[in-house]
């Protein structure tokens, strides 16, 4: 005759149902499967983007010196405490549609795993060269400056992550105002020197020209707020 | 071989047309049906015996798994020992073999080691910084692979596995995040990657073929975070900030899952690494996404323990 064996009830689908029902209405807000192999957190990055627009409303020019879907070192002039990087590597984004990380992750918690879930990447010409050989968009900033339309020196070691890398360097002019919401971020075509070099020459000359370029076209920019100033209708005649 | 890896790779190895003749060595039986392999088991202390079975056999090459995780089958001090004596005796051995012409050790991604400025995603130029037990373990191996392949002249290669999930892996990470009520970091919540069990096989496969020749980390594409990890497996997040945690190990060695130094470091530091070069030099990647094998890892079914039913007083139980 058989022996009847009743199974004991697993704790563990207990447990799966209580947290189905617990989890089910934050799901959209707590995704499970939305960072990517670099830690970037496309989800937390578009919920943040109507947060971000509060502080920098940026319009984007040049968009379409960009590569579609190879790598490239985007070099950002900053004014101090400005955060380009941050808003460029957001605004390039959201115009672009892929990921854009960003240079300048301090690699303690919470702010450098913070940082990192909006796509930033330790400041180590190792760590760049990575992303760029996966063909990721990486921006990367000039040494800060006080006046927000001089463009700072580029570093020339992580310049040779591109260099390395075989991708393009790009300058993205970038400016914004402390009081005001707007800011803009201006990409250049890519640089190109008029000799070709082979050794590590061509990152310090790479550097070099990215910095011109960024100062050339801070120059064209002509400051955040443009057009006409309230008296200046007295001059027309 | 009579780990899971060591008898996946054992049988896929069988199917291969190059493969003659198979010889494995393990202190437990191999756990798939093998039918050209010749199997011995021999305890990894016992260095005569495993120099007398590889030196006969004269391998052209060998595939040396034999790494205990620590707190996967064994606590750390023997999983380490363990390690060292198979290493030594395995690898010693293989320096004696004229036949050899490659060998391909198991490592792990641990070896980068998850110190303060560590790259997000080494790949296989860096350094290795191993800041983990494990991590030490398996650069060891690495070492001594390469000292005895540089004596004898033959080609080393070396497999550096993401963390190894898969259905009977002893894994305590895979353990952990099994439990009802698992652990996270509030303040990190880094992403780490894992590897299935049999893309880690197929990959062993690949380097046995090609005769490896340099380190390659093998780890399943895409990313995860403990909390995502916990979410999709529909456990219970406990969210801690620091020195609980040593209060959180504890309960969690006590529930049947201690919780290592290196899995540790994943909650807290993450582990990801640069698996491109698999392709390129092995012609293969892993196929499993690292939220697919942790998806695989949560619809393991779980152990159900049935107790002897108690003879009530006065009745007869039936046989």
């Amino acid at each position: 005759m058989a022996q009847l064996i009743e199974l004991p009830k697993r704790t563990a689908a207990t447990v799966e149902s209580t947290m189905t029902a617990v989890t089910s209405p934050l799901r959209s807000l707590v995704p499970d499967h939305s960072v990517d192999e670099w830690g970037r957190d496309d989800q937390l990055v578009r919920l943040l983007g109507p947060v971000a627009r509060l502080r920098w409303n940026v319009s984007v020019g040049g968009a379409h010196h960009l590569p579609a879907k190879a790598g490239a070192l985007l070099v950002t002039n900053e004014r101090r405490w400005s955060f380009s990087p941050l808003y460029v590597s957001l605004a390039l984004s959201q115009a672009t549609g892929r990921p854009v990380r960003f240079v300048g992750r301090p690699d303690h918690a919470p702010f450098g795993a913070g940082l990192r879930r909006v796509g930033a990447l330790l400041d180590d010409p190792a760590e760049i060269h990575g992303a760029l050989r996966h063909g990721e968009l990486v921006v990367m900033a000039t040494s800060s400056t006080n006046h927000p339309r001089y463009a700072g020196a580029v570093d020339h070691e992580l310049v040779g992550a591109a260099v390395t890398a075989r991708v393009a360097v790009i300058p993205v002019a970038s400016m914004s105002s402390t009081f005001s919401r707007a800011a803009r971020a201006e990409v250049g075509p890519p640089i190109r020197l008029r000799t070709k070099r082979r050794g590590p020459l061509a990152e310090i000359e790479i550097a070099e020209a990215a910095q011109r370029h960024l100062q050339r076209i801070l120059d064209e920019l002509g400051g955040v707020q443009t057009g006409m100033a309230a008296i200046d209708f007295l001059g027309e005649g | 071989m009579g780990g899971e890896l060591g008898s996946l790779v054992a049988s896929l190895l069988e199917q291969e047309p190059w493969v003659g003749s198979l010889c494995g060595i393990d202190v437990d039986p191999p756990r798939r049906r093998l039918r050209k392999t010749e199997f011995h088991r021999i305890e990894p202390s016992h260095r005569e015996r495993i120099v007398d079975v590889v030196t006969t056999f004269d391998p052209h090459v060998l595939i040396h798994l034999a790494v205990w995780e620590p707190d996967a089958r064994a606590g750390t001090a023997h999983a380490k020992q363990f390690t060292n004596d198979a290493t030594t005796a395995i690898l010693g051995a293989a320096a004696e073999c004229p036949s050899l012409e490659g060998i391909v050790v198991r490592s792990g991604i641990e070896i980068y080691g998850r110190g303060r400025h560590a790259l997000t995603r080494p790949d296989e130029t860096v350094a290795p910084r191993p800041t983990s037990e494990f991590g030490r373990m398996v650069e060891r191996i690495e070492t001594v692979a390469e000292s005895v392949a540089q004596r004898i002249g033959v080609a080393v290669g070396a497999l550096r596995l993401a963390p190894v999930l898969g259905p009977h892996v002893p894994s305590p990470l895979g353990r952990l995040l099994r439990q009802p009520v698992v652990p996270f970091s509030i303040l990190a919540d880094p992403p780490f990657a894992v590897v299935e069990d049999a893309d880690a096989a197929r990959a062993f496969v690949a380097a046995a073929r090609m005769r490896l020749q340099q380190p390659i980390n093998i780890v399943a594409p895409g990313a995860i975070t403990g909390l995502q990890a916990i979410l999709r497996g529909k456990r219970i997040p406990l969210p801690l900030v620091g020195p609980e945690w040593y209060l959180a190990r504890q309960m969690s060695h006590l529930g049947g899952a201690p919780i290592p130094e290196h899995v540790m470091e994943v909650l807290h530091r993450g582990r990801l690494a640069d698996g491109g070069r698999s392709l390129d030099v092995l012609g293969i990647t892993p196929t499993t996404s690292t939220p697919d094998v942790i998806d695989r890892l949560f619809r393991w079914e779980s152990v159900v323990r049935i107790t002897k039913p108690h003879a009530v007083a006065g009745t007869h139980g039936v046989a």
